[in-house]
């Protein structure tokens, strides 16, 4: 029997994609499936060995109907991921456009200034968190001094340890750290754009408002829907720079679904619950992987734009 | 030909025997900061013990509890493990560690099992699970020349002197009065505010059960109380985001003078005197040590400890029980761990404190209790603890009201005893 050409694609496309299948079963499916096969039992840290009791959706309904759960989860959405996320792509699109700017070429700071712009970016998350400590410390911290030199202020901010500065001065580690991948991945988008556009553009009588509006930012949304996509998974599952910061405090004001997963699995011991939290957190990002690609249409506008 | 038989076995068993020995690798967590001079006496112990090699481990306290038992549940982890007194019930009820019963054949303590304190919080179903290693408790710390200044002769007995003293300390020196851990461990000024008042966040109720040892107003009174320092600026509000006494926030105004009083356990006083001493070679050491603050009742503080166990999957338990015999040693504790006073009874009775270390004496011997029925009551202490310092941070950040914040950490305890 003589295979199709098209069977004897499918099977040697299938060949190949097997190890990635396998691997992605192994470190992907399986522990996605066990975190949903714990979610319905009661187990602990202390009955790993004989394993918990199914006990149902209880743990999804105790967390939902939790007095925590909505100050979580606007800790979570807002605090979290919309106010960092949001500033990541603004900062990021404003320092790209600076990096491909004609001002800095002719200064001859390009180079220089995209080192630096990588600085960040290059620092361990959990390093980044230790010096912005530093940097925060009221009484030794090189802000505080700042202020007082400037004469802003009178007393130090306590600002990991007051409810009007803790996010902020998260929001601010986190935006630190990561606006330098947007830049980055933008500034690359930015070089793909013809020359010729954009003085054809400038020929036309577009303003320079006009041109950033229906010239660039038309090249730019691919890339930006897909680091706006990762940002917002990256941010939403985050839990260093919360924990380290505050460790979810002053008290439970900074507690995230992160840490909340963190504190009932590790100091509480509730395994299960935990795991129906993680199960939680997974749903969400996949609703809103698929409604923001929807909302982009991003396939759509890749075959636009060829 | 029987005997050459005879003695081609047992050179083959002695050869085997010695090759085993030759081969034992011991793991050693151990979560201090004294890393070096345990390093020093593991070499010591290596020597004694040729074919035992030791190797030290150190991971954060914050992670040890559930670090050793996600290991020792899969069959893996160190030999022997630092952990703390309270956490040795569910080391046992979790299986991975071995009675002490089982492991006393290979070997007694010169003054027996009976010479160690608080073995009470080892016993799981009628054995014993851990050997307590150190003991330790908290006491009240002072810079006497800041309270000379502030025209202070006399230590504070009671709860209200020390706010009046932190306010007068204040008012003539600007220096900070009294200032705490006020993140994680604001769990242990609270539990001794209460208790020195006749209250609990556990306690007996008298049928065989448990019940919460304080009403909502009592505990959102003693949250008050802590919030008096912030709300006035008697304390810094950073100690909001202090999670252990020895953070540089708490020990530098003590060091450099600008604070006068605080809270901390043993070998935390004992690392700021070194560091006092260090950095002011020949200078007079102003620091004194005092007993907890007395409410209604006399003050106590709580009788705490490392536990050394032995991890149920060791290959050695023999060689795991040598070094657990080596390392409550009097030489120990005198020449490698001496910021730490050792948990057995004749030991305990040789210590030369200081003179600046009085008050920490004087608590360890007269005015401290165990965790009792914290840790019998089945809520767990580390869950207790985390609850109970995230509510009374709560109220002190200004969160939640400290009624609304007593309220939510009565539900939340009686969730922990109903289940």
């Amino acid at each position: 029997m003589t295979l199709s050409p098209m069977a004897r694609d499918r099977i040697s496309a299938f060949w190949m994609l097997l190890p990635t299948f396998l691997l992605l079963f192994a470190f992907y499916l399986y522990p996605t499936l066990y975190n949903l096969e714990l979610s319905f039992t009661d187990i602990t840290l202390l009955q790993l060995r004989q394993g918990g009791k199914n006990v149902g959706f209880a743990n999804y309904v105790e967390f939902l109907q939790s007095s925590s759960f909505l100050d979580i989860a606007i800790n979570t959405v807002f605090w979290l991921t919309f106010v960092s996320v949001s500033m990541m792509l603004i900062l990021g699109l404003l320092m790209a456009l600076l990096l491909n700017s004609q001002f800095l070429r002719r200064i001859r700071m390009t180079t220089v200034a995209r080192l630096i712009l990588l600085v960040p970016w290059a620092t361990p998350p959990v390093v980044a968190v230790i010096a912005w400590r530093w940097l925060f410390d009221p009484k030794h911290g090189a802000i505080n001094e700042f202020l007082m030199w400037t004469g802003l202020i009178s007393d130090p901010i306590t600002f990991l340890a007051d409810l009007a500065t803790v996010w902020p001065a998260i929001n601010t580690i986190i935006i630190w750290n990561s606006t330098p991948l947007v830049a980055v991945a933008l500034l690359a988008a930015l070089q793909t754009i013809p020359e010729e556009q954009i003085e054809a553009a400038e020929i036309d009588g577009a303003t320079r408002w006009q041109q950033f509006r229906f010239v660039v930012l038309p090249y730019l949304m691919p890339t930006l829907s897909i680091l706006g996509l990762m940002s917002v998974i990256w941010t939403f599952n985050n839990f260093v720079y919360v924990w380290l910061a505050t460790g979810a405090g002053p008290g439970t004001y900074t507690n995230v679904l992160a840490t909340e997963i963190y504190m009932r699995a590790f100091i509480d011991m509730r395994i299960g619950y935990s795991s129906a939290i993680g199960v939680v957190m997974a749903v969400v990002m996949a609703i809103f992987g698929s409604l923001y690609f929807r909302f982009f249409g991003l396939m759509n506008m890749q075959e636009k734009l060829g | 030909m029987k005997n050459l038989l005879k003695w081609t076995v047992t050179a083959t068993v002695a050869l085997s025997a010695s090759g085993a020995l030759a081969d034992t690798k011991l793991t050693f967590r151990f979560n201090d900061s004294e890393r070096e001079e345990m390093r020093a006496a593991l070499d010591k112990f290596e020597a004694a013990n040729p074919g035992i090699t030791v190797e030290l481990q150190t991971i954060a306290w914050n992670n040890a509890r559930d670090q050793f038992l996600r290991e020792a549940s899969v069959g893996r982890g160190p030999d022997v493990v630092h952990i703390a007194f309270v956490w040795t019930q569910e080391m046992a009820e979790a299986g991975v560690v071995l009675p002490i019963e089982g492991l006393t054949r290979y070997g007694a303590f010169p003054n027996g099992f009976e010479d160690f304190i608080a073995t009470d919080l080892t016993v799981y179903e009628g054995q014993h699970w851990g050997v307590p290693w150190s003991a330790d408790t908290w006491a009240m710390v002072y810079r006497t020349d800041v309270l000379e200044a502030a025209g202070i002769d006399r230590l504070p007995e009671t709860w209200d002197d020390l706010l009046a003293d932190s306010r007068a300390i204040q008012a003539s020196t600007d220096s900070i009065g009294f200032a705490f851990p006020g993140a994680d461990q604001v769990w242990f000024p609270f539990n001794y505010y209460l208790w020195s008042n006749g209250l609990s966040i556990v306690t007996e109720d008298g049928a065989g059960g448990f019940e919460i040892g304080a009403t909502v107003e009592e505990l959102a009174e003693a949250m008050d109380y802590f919030r008096t320092y912030v709300d006035e600026g008697l304390a810094p509000r950073s100690i909001l985001s202090v999670g252990v006494p020895h953070d540089p926030a708490l020990l530098q105004p003590l060091l450099d003078g600008s604070q006068a009083i605080a809270v901390m356990p043993t070998n935390t006083y004992r690392q700021l005197l070194s560091a006092f001493e260090e950095a002011n070679p020949g200078a007079e050491v102003p620091f004194a040590s005092g007993v907890m603050m007395a409410g209604s009742q006399e003050p106590q503080t709580h009788l705490g400890g490392r536990t050394l166990v032995v991890n149920s999957n060791t290959k050695d338990p023999e060689a795991a029980w040598a070094l657990v015999q080596f390392l409550t040693g009097a030489d120990l504790f005198e020449e490698y761990y001496s910021n730490q006073f050792p948990a057995q009874r004749t030991l305990l009775d040789q210590i030369e404190y200081r003179p600046e270390e009085s008050g920490f004496a004087d608590q360890l011997a007269n005015y401290t209790r165990t965790w009792g029925a914290y840790a019998d009551s089945g809520a767990g202490v580390g869950q207790l603890w985390n609850l109970t310092a995230r509510a009374v941070a709560t109220s002190l950040s200004g969160q939640s009201s400290s009624v609304q914040a007593a309220e939510g950490l009565v539900a939340e305890v009686q969730r922990l005893l109903d289940n």
